[in-house]
């Protein structure tokens, strides 16, 4: 029998009845009385060019036009979409070089999609076609796509303050040598038996949520100005709109619509600027603005790709002792999160294995691509591509085997972890190991693959993996909790955790329902109004459950408390007297003295004078919980992946037989749900390994802005996969929860690399590995596989 | 602009209208009748969001339909299939934790209860197969593999080649 009411449990998913009959309200849903629309008009045709012309006024003949704003009628405040400038101290900000270098309307464009002007109509497609007639005339300028051509000289400096294009790197004065790591690893390099080195592509992921983006703004009669936005860091939001338009936060509200899937993607602001500056022009009348999937592809901010160099030395034995690694990430158009994934690319490498010394560089670079941003990971595929594959090279040439090496060489409990000085609490990795390499029979498969003859190849591969649970200590890590206990003794939960669909609401819930006593419909989440709701950084960094889920749990405590020293003076006994079965509190000394926590949730609402004794029937005062939870911890979940791949070697075909997703989570605190946050991941992650890429034609405008280009893995594409999760409760997380959200797509990414290379010999340096690629390979190592 | 009048019955409800012709079904039923359940994902028959029965049984990517070409035709979206409560494929839905941020779901419960409709028993690869058209970026597709076949009642079907389940191994300190 389970210790817990529902913690474990799978209970139906809080918001799946609305789903499964289409009733939530996504932004795009929503119609307002005199509702108008505005339509941004977007340089298509460039992707770097300056604005020569600006013409409305055939645009304005049109009637239903009501208005179109132009780079000057709008706020020159300078913002950025990200939010890692909210997320550290000003003097880090500054430290970082952090830009808010983005604009609502530009003349500069700087990538293929940037906003020209906006179009204000009474309907969308009196927007469109007016849209279509604002004449815009453009003089191209230079374009650059990559690291290597925007630091070459001559080319076009993007920002004033960023010579060469170089819009970060890790900086002296927090990273001497501008370098992240422990040791010196040249030195270090030199007493290596085997060093393995090489230059690796990254590739730039999409995060494609099927939500395409939607807003409404609209200023109401006392000049408040109010936003629905589908954002997933909503008071991040609500600072960042404030600010762009100098009101104070409390002339401005959020209300956060459902969220139809995110990856990233709604991290921060993305058109909430061009939208409010449009209502702000119209006063009284909302104005919504509805993205294209064309147009949402090219705006909103992808997975950063890059140039990874890396170098690893090891003794014969296997034993690594050196890692000297150098990203170089390509941040697009604009600063965005520039100097967030450079950095954390270089944590996920320094957090996994047991290199005597580390020395990682990271840096970004302007080019001309779509910005790059936040996508689940966040660095951290990047460097699984890399290192898994330049690790099991090494292992090849040593002869060890790739599970055996990981075994002995991983960080665990007690090891630094990804930011130093934070130890791992809890790692399981060992274990997820064991358990993946017996169910997909990895001895039993390693020699058959040495035996195999013909035209298909098959191959199996592994990789690990850790993650984070929350961004503490590097970024800020605070959730603000209030618990108002009705006075039926059901309780309402407010914070302003997002839900992005992978279940947060559902899991809080649960924590509320169990730290409480109640039943799951006992307990309502209020979330996603800014009024309402305190500070909460967001629903990044995979922090929900365990940041949101402590916050949870803190105000539940403060709850109980008063629920106690209440219950000690109804019951005339002291507190240390007391104890909660379910949801009553009794004496422990006399059971029967006892009392309902619905009784004195009543008795403090419904507080009256008792006429015989001239006293009130209890203690007065409606309870509330109160919690502001910076966390104090972070417990990375880790997690093993193996693959199995049959390629056929005559059309460079990659099939996935089998994926075994092995995780520890900590415990599991909902198995289905954190079963679909892995084989969602691990759909992306295969994603990123083998199909998924945006590709630029030669004037930097992209080529498969449609799911028809875009290749994902569809339903009947996916492998068999298997979710094995290594239960072990972590000493900090809410119930020895650790996190879930973007564990499921990092490893696949390296195991599937490794797989391919199990079964051809051959490493591919740029992700995806696409049949062309694996022809093209196949074909200059000169291999006949007959 | 040239409106064409129509009878066209949504969800059992007979209605009259007079359409752009140029209107998609998806805007008619979205803009127009405040049918916001089927959803807008690509606009051009690539995703499934917009997926609606038509005529009880074959479903259609209400994105890529006129709606002035429907004359007399009966179009049921995912709300439609809930009016004398959840149906099959709902419930397993919920049942199967197959539902994540939702915005796919209405097409998949409609294609899938198309599917159903048309044959009872399908095999784990016919699921799959037919629900090719539509995305989801967050589950995987397992989880809603598991509804269909759940409400098919058929599950676990003998065919075990996506025997996927999670298990649960408690963790090992040495
Ligand atoms: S919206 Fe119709 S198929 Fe995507
Ligand atoms: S549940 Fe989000 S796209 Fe399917």
């Amino acid at each position: 029998m389970s210790q817990f009411s529902v913690i474990g449990k799978n209970v139906p998913k809080v918001d799946a009845f609305e789903k499964v009959t289409g009733q939530p309200i996504y932004a795009a849903d929503l119609k307002m009385q005199g509702m108008l629309y505005g339509k941004i008009v977007r340089c298509m045709d460039h992707a770097h060019a300056r604005v020569t012309r600006l013409d409305f006024s055939e645009a304005l003949k049109i009637p239903g036009v009501i208005k179109i704003l132009g780079p000057e009628d709008v706020t020159q405040t300078t913002y950025n979409t990200g939010a890692c400038d909210e997320m550290v101290s000003d003097k880090v900000g500054h430290l970082l070089g952090d830009l808010k270098d983005q604009t609502i309307f530009t003349y500069h464009v700087r990538h293929q999609g940037d906003a020209i002007c906006g179009v204000i109509a009474t309907s969308e497609e009196i927007a469109e076609r007016a849209a279509a007639k604002v004449i815009v005339e453009y003089e191209p300028l230079q374009v650059f796509m990559t690291p290597s051509e925007a630091e070459k000289t001559g080319t076009h400096q993007l920002h004033p303050d960023k010579p060469n294009n170089m819009a970060f790197q890790l900086p002296d004065a927090m990273f001497p040598g501008n370098s992240y790591g422990w040791g010196d690893a040249e030195e270090a390099m030199k007493e290596a038996d085997l060093i393995v080195e090489d230059n690796f592509y990254v590739n730039k992921q999409k995060q494609c949520q099927m939500e395409p983006h939607a807003y409404i703004a609209q200023v109401d009669g006392r000049g408040r100005l109010h936003c629905w936005s589908s954002g997933q860091m909503p008071k991040i939001t609500h600072q960042k709109i404030a600010r762009l338009f100098d009101m104070p936060m409390s002339m401005v509200k959020i209300h956060s619509t459902t969220i139809g899937g995110g990856f990233g993607a709604r991290l921060g602001i993305i058109s909430e600027p061009e939208t409010c500056a449009m209502a702000l022009a119209v006063p009284g009348r909302p104005v919504k603005v509805q993205t294209l999937r064309e147009e949402d592809w090219i705006i909103s901010e992808s997975r950063h790709a890059g140039d990874y160099w890396m170098k690893l030395g090891f003794k014969k034995d296997g034993t690594p002792v050196a890692c000297q690694a150098r990203f170089k990430a390509n941040t697009g158009a604009y600063f965005t999160h520039a100097s967030g994934v450079p950095f954390t690319t270089g944590a996920w490498l320094s957090g996994m294995y047991k290199f005597g010394a580390l020395g990682y560089q990271g840096e970004s670079y302007f080019s001309n691509q779509a910005p790059a941003g936040a996508y689940r990971g966040y660095g951290n595929p990047q460097t699984n591509f890399v290192l898994e594959q330049l690790i099991d090279r090494a292992l090849t040439q040593l002869d060890i085997d790739p599970v055996q090496w990981r075994l002995d060489w991983h960080k665990g409990v007690g090891d630094d972890g990804w930011c130093f000085g934070v130890k791992y609490p809890s790692c399981q990795l060992s274990e997820c190991l064991r358990q993946g390499a017996e169910a997909i029979e990895w001895d039993k498969k390693v020699a058959a693959n040495k035996q195999q003859s013909g035209v298909k190849r098959r191959g199996v591969g592994v990789s690990v993996m850790n993650h984070t649970s929350g961004a503490m200590p590097m970024l800020l890590e605070h959730t603000v909790t209030t618990i108002m206990m009705n006075e039926d003794g059901s309780a309402v939960v407010s914070t302003a955790c997002s839900d992005l669909g992978q279940g947060s609401h559902t899991v809080l819930h649960q924590i509320a329902a169990e730290a409480l006593g109640l039943e799951m419909h006992e307990v309502t989440l209020k979330t996603g109004d800014s009024d309402a709701n305190g500070f909460d950084i967001g629903s990044h960094a995979s922090r929900t459950t365990y940041v949101g889920g402590n916050s949870i749990l803190e105000a539940s405590d403060d709850v109980k408390k008063q629920l106690l020293d209440r219950a000690s003076r109804h019951l005339d006994t002291s507190v240390e007297n007391l104890e909660f079965g379910g949801k009553t509190i009794f004496a422990k000394n006399n059971p029967e003295n006892s009392i309902t926590t619905a009784e004195i949730c009543r008795l403090g609402v419904y507080n009256y004078m008792d006429p015989e004794t001239g006293e009130p029937e209890g203690a007065p005062g409606q309870i509330f919980g109160f919690s502001s939870h910076f966390a104090k911890h972070n417990s990375p979940p880790f997690g093993a992946c193996f693959v199995e791949v049959e390629i056929d070697t005559e059309t460079g075909e990659i099939e996935l037989l089998e994926l075994v997703h092995t995780h520890d989570i900590g415990r599991t605190l909902h198995p289905a749900m954190a079963e679909g946050q892995m084989v969602g991941g691990a759909q992306q992650g295969i994603g990123m390994a083998l199909t998924e890429e945006i590709y630029y034609d030669d004037q930097g405008l992209a080529l498969n802005s449609s799911f028809t280009d875009y290749k994902m893995y569809g339903s009947s594409d996916m492998p068999k996969m298997k979710v094995i999760l290594v239960e072990d409760p972590d000493p900090h997380g809410p119930y020895g929860a650790k996190s879930v959200g973007e564990a499921g797509l990092t490893s696949p990414v390296g195991a599937i690399a490794n797989a391919v290379y199990n079964a051809l010999g051959i490493q591919f340096k740029e992700a995806p590995i696409t049949p062309e690629k694996v022809l093209k390979a196949i074909k200059e190592n000169g291999l006949n596989f007959a | 602009m040239k409106e064409r009048m129509i009878e066209l019955t949504v969800n059992g409800i007979n209605l009259n209208i007079s359409v752009p012709v140029h209107q998609t079904l998806l805007d008619t039923l979205r803009e127009q009748l405040g049918f916001t359940d089927t959803k807008y994902g690509c606009g051009t028959g690539e995703c499934g969001a917009c997926t609606v029965i038509i005529d009880g049984e074959d479903s259609l990517c209400s994105c890529m339909a006129l709606a002035s070409t429907l004359n007399g035709r009966s179009i049921t979206t995912a709300a439609g299939l809930a009016e004398q409560g959840l149906n099959a494929v709902q419930q397993a839905f919920i049942d199967q934790t197959a539902v994540q941020c939702g915005y796919c779901t209405p097409g998949m419960v409609v294609k899938s209860t198309s599917l159903l409709r048309k044959n009872p028993n399908p095999t784990e690869e016919e699921i799959r197969k037919e629900l090719e058209g539509n995305i989801c970026r967050c589950t995987g597709y397992d989880s809603i593999v598991k509804a269909v076949q759940q409400a098919a009642q058929s599950f676990p079907e003998e065919n075990t080649q996506w025997d996927n389940a999670v298990e649960l191994k408690t963790g090992a300190h040495s």
